[in-house]
């Protein structure tokens, strides 16, 4: 018993620093000064920390352009998403129809074709459609991979819901359409609410798409902003990491929220790893 | 009025069977709910699928109308001494971060299984790579393996312990910037595995083990007789969706190598990138991603019919 207890505190130490150690490298670059990373000195703590990678990233580059547009798709992409996917997985949950189950299995299968088979012929789509180069390339592109997933999710959330209650609004005169948006989504609000933040998530991380589909350097998102000041120069890592730090945040605070819903629905073997 | 009437019929004549009838009623309600849906995956999933098909079959260059080649893409890529270093590249890219991951993960989730007190807090720490963009993660790496000591962080530490006495240019490598791809991958993918193998390991009945240790069978007999097997299923799919998203990365390898050096870190997306926009030939770009299908139509056909009959 004593051997477990040591062995588990050794291996939670492990893991902790395998985990935080590159956080904290990207974290502490991002407060150190230009000559402090020319020269290498203060390496491992910032000893005089200074703000002013912060200040240059949003005074200096298109980060914060960068950062709304971001930030406008995935409201977009995780708003279209929720009303499609919760009509879908309602639908596919509840609702009696020929060939149900066979829309289910498209459903998982649509959600496991990898982006990068479709980036090529998406974007002739694309092109056709007159959308490529703008952020509506994003808000056609991205609900191809959030809206399988979040369907997925929300069959099973629904699934989980007593029937009962639905009946009892049918029976009270109730029709479908009511007793879907008037008793079943208000007690799927978790299950949407943790669609939604995976939603907002996956639009906010995605990265092939964007590159492929936007030239426009005022209309580009984060992920792929951040890719231009790797290669357009290379002296400002400092300011690289400091948009790292800011980029990260929001999802970790968002994921901070619902976390244990996330961790149901990871159980349940439907997100991407 | 008259729609009351009739929903009143239909739901009061099921109760009376029990069940709503399995056939034609809600057909209509149903159209009308999945038809955003249906034009979504028709139009922009499905339609490009088809039109991925049609254009390996072409010699499209971008600017030039498309011309039907028959199966000319398919036969030079065969031939094409580039592709097949990118098929070995793709395979131990893929094999070694799964097979890190499956480790580590079944590591990580004994920890957090032993851990009492903060397992919940722990769980969602430990899932912090998992939910940071790739890009990020893949920009963290590259400095972590940077050859200069103030921004590598490898270099710095192994340095100042004196184990080394000049930086090493690990990403200069053919085989370090394999490593470090995979690594990255590593990171970003084990907590996945980890936490997916806790939930396996808490829905293995408590009685299997407590009449294991009845019968005496020590921690690690216990381990592989009973915690292993239990975890199976979980094992299974886990492993496969982690494989087909891992043969398919673009982002890691892009943003830390773009492939190299030289094509040493090339793989099915990224050279499909590469000659679609790189060389502008976009219908051998296209017939690069094909030549995995195959592939993942069997991945993807097992994992479905394990979800679905974990789900039923």
């Amino acid at each position: 018993m004593r051997a477990r207890t040591v062995l588990a505190a050794v291996g939670l130490i492990g893991f902790l620093l395998v985990i935080l150690v590159p956080f904290w490298w990207i974290a502490s670059m991002s407060f150190k000064t230009y000559e402090q990373l020319q020269f290498a000195t203060s390496i491992y703590v910032p000893r005089q920390f200074t703000w002013e990678n912060y200040v240059g990233l949003w005074t200096e580059t298109r980060f914060p352009l960068w950062l709304r547009n971001s930030l406008t798709t995935a409201l977009v992409v995780t708003l279209v998403t929720t009303v499609i996917a919760s009509l879908g997985g309602y639908a596919v949950a509840r609702l009696r129809f020929p060939g149900r189950e066979s829309v289910a299995s498209l459903i998982l299968i649509l959600y496991l074709i990898p982006p990068a088979l479709l980036f090529i012929p998406l974007y002739r789509v694309l092109a056709e459609l007159g959308a490529t180069n703008s952020l509506s390339a994003l808000f056609l592109s991205y609900p191809t991979f959030t809206v399988p997933f979040c369907t997925w999710l929300l069959i099973g959330f629904f699934k989980a819901l007593p029937e009962e209650l639905e009946e009892a609004a049918l029976i009270d005169g109730a029709t479908r359409i009511r007793a879907f948006v008037r008793v079943l989504l208000p007690l799927a609000a978790p299950g949407l609410v943790a669609s939604a933040v995976f939603a907002f998530t996956l639009s906010w991380n995605e990265f092939l798409y964007a590159l492929v589909f936007i030239q426009d350097e005022r209309s580009l998102t984060v992920p792929v902003g951040l890719n231009l000041l790797i290669y357009g120069d290379v002296f400002h890592w400092g300011q690289l990491m400091a948009a790292s730090v800011i980029t990260t945040i929001p999802v970790v605070a968002l994921y901070a929220f619902i976390h244990r819903w996330m961790v149901e629905g990871l159980a349940a073997g439907a997100v991407k790893g | 009025m008259h729609r009351d009437g009739s929903l009143g019929v239909a739901v009061a004549r099921p109760r009376a069977a029990g069940r709503r009838p399995a056939l034609g009623r809600d057909t209509g309600t149903a159209l009308l709910f999945l038809s955003p849906l249906f034009v979504l995956v028709v139009g922009l999933i499905l339609y490009p699928c088809f039109r991925a098909v049609w254009l390996s079959l072409t010699d499209k260059l971008v600017g030039y109308p498309e011309r039907f080649v028959g199966l000319r893409n398919y036969e030079y890529l065969v031939h094409d001494d580039a592709f097949h270093q990118v098929i070995r590249n793709s395979l131990v890219f893929t094999v070694g971060s799964v097979a890190l991951k499956v480790v580590t993960g079944l590591a990580m989730a004994l920890v957090l299984d032993a851990v009492v007190k903060g397992r919940t807090f722990f769980r969602g720490l430990f899932l912090l790579p998992w939910i940071t963009s790739t890009v990020i993660i893949a920009l963290t790496w590259r400095w972590m393996f940077d050859a200069f000591p103030g921004r590598g962080f490898f270099n710095s530490v192994l340095l100042d312990l004196g184990l080394m006495d000049r930086p090493i240019a690990f990403m200069a490598t053919p085989a370090g910037a394999m490593a470090a791809v995979v690594v990255a991958n590593w990171w970003r993918g084990f907590p996945f595995f980890g936490v997916s193998l806790l939930a396996g390991m808490h829905s293995i009945p408590r009685e299997l083990y407590e009449a294991a240790s009845v019968d005496g069978a020590v921690a690690w007999r216990r381990f592989w007789h009973i915690t292993l097997p239990g975890l199976k299923h979980v094992l299974i799919v886990t492993t496969l969706l982690s494989f087909i998203l891992t043969i398919n990365d673009f982002n890691i390898i892009y943003v830390m190598t773009r492939g190299g050096p030289g094509s040493a870190t090339q793989v099915f997306a990224t050279y499909s990138y590469q000659v679609a926009f790189g060389q502008l030939r976009w219908g051998r770009g296209v017939t690069i991603s094909i030549f995995l299908a195959p592939l993942l139509v069997v991945g993807i056909a097992l994992i479905t019919r394990a979800l679905l009959r974990e789900r039923t």
